[in-house]
């Protein structure tokens, strides 16, 4: 739900998100709307005030960007540091997440394999693909002709076989 | 990491979205640069309170018979709860008209006799 408005103080986490998280928390409670919008407003309030404590904290240090340090201490003076282990917990995980990621790409780049030889590799990959292609195509249309002449010849001899039929009769009454 | 929704089934270390908090952040006066990493710590700083915020009014109020949560359950919480003073400001505690108009006898009264 983007804010068509541009006015900064109607930016809040989205309301689907914050439904899940009740749900999730509150499996099965019944919670009225008005206080559904009360906690996404709770939400943008609580990050300002983690913010500018942690802005003030870095301020004072002689840092210019606010570090995870500073929002750790913001934590702790502001009363949540219940919330700093699993917080930092978190930070850990998608540390690992992320250096995953690279390692998985890196792996690809690095099979020792250098980019010509890889390209080299597709084309005749693709090559190889193309001519089984052509000799199947090829297969294919033979057997069709085969069976088209086969049909053709069969319907000769059909057609033959019923003059010889005919030109049979034909003899008898001479002979009578 | 924690924007990736396609993560079927395994629980993503964040689930609120991190762009979002960001920009709340910078709407902060001063609040000039962001490290991503407290940006990732604020996110989850964020979900934790939200839970928190959830559950203590929800055992705190009056509700729980009824399995709900109301708005005067999330007030009086935060009232009650040091930690969340800092919400009261946006947390009125929804007067009734005739408290209102009680409250505003009353100052007439006090005023005296101006009137």
């Amino acid at each position: 739900m983007a804010s068509s408005s541009g006015n900064d103080d109607d930016l809040t986490i989205p309301r689907a998100a914050i439904n899940k998280m009740i749900k999730e928390t509150l499996p099965n409670v019944r919670v009225a709307n008005d206080a559904r919008e009360l906690v996404v407003n709770c939400c943008t309030e609580f990050i300002h005030l983690i913010s500018s404590e942690a802005n003030e904290i870095c301020n004072k240090s002689d840092k210019k960007t606010i570090s995870p340090e500073h929002v750790i201490n913001a934590l702790e003076s502001l009363g949540f540091a219940s919330y700093i282990t699993e917080v930092k917990d978190v930070l850990q995980e998608c540390k690992t997440v992320a250096l995953k990621r690279r390692k998985a790409s890196s792996r690809l780049e690095n099979l020792g394999i250098p980019e010509e030889e890889l390209l080299r590799q597709q084309q005749e990959l693709f090559a190889k693909a193309r001519q089984q292609q052509a000799e199947l195509a090829q297969q294919e249309w033979l057997q069709m002709q085969q069976a088209a002449q086969q049909a053709q010849m069969a319907a000769a001899s059909a057609t033959a076989a019923q003059q010889a039929g005919s030109s049979q009769d034909e003899d008898e009454e001479d002979d009578i | 990491c924690c924007k990736d929704d396609q993560a079927s089934g395994s629980k993503k270390p964040i689930s609120l979205p991190i762009s979002r908090v960001r920009l709340i952040m910078k709407s902060s006066p001063d609040v000039s640069s962001i490290n991503q990493d407290a940006l990732f710590l604020t996110t989850k700083a964020t979900e934790l309170f939200v839970q928190h915020l959830a559950l203590s009014s929800f055992n705190n109020g009056s509700g729980k018979e009824t399995n709900s949560l109301s708005y005067s359950d999330l007030a009086n919480t935060a009232q009650e709860t040091e930690t969340f003073h800092f919400l009261t400001d946006i947390l009125p505690k929804k007067i009734l008209a005739q408290d209102y108009l009680n409250s505003l006898e009353q100052m007439q009264e006090e005023e005296g006799a101006d009137y």
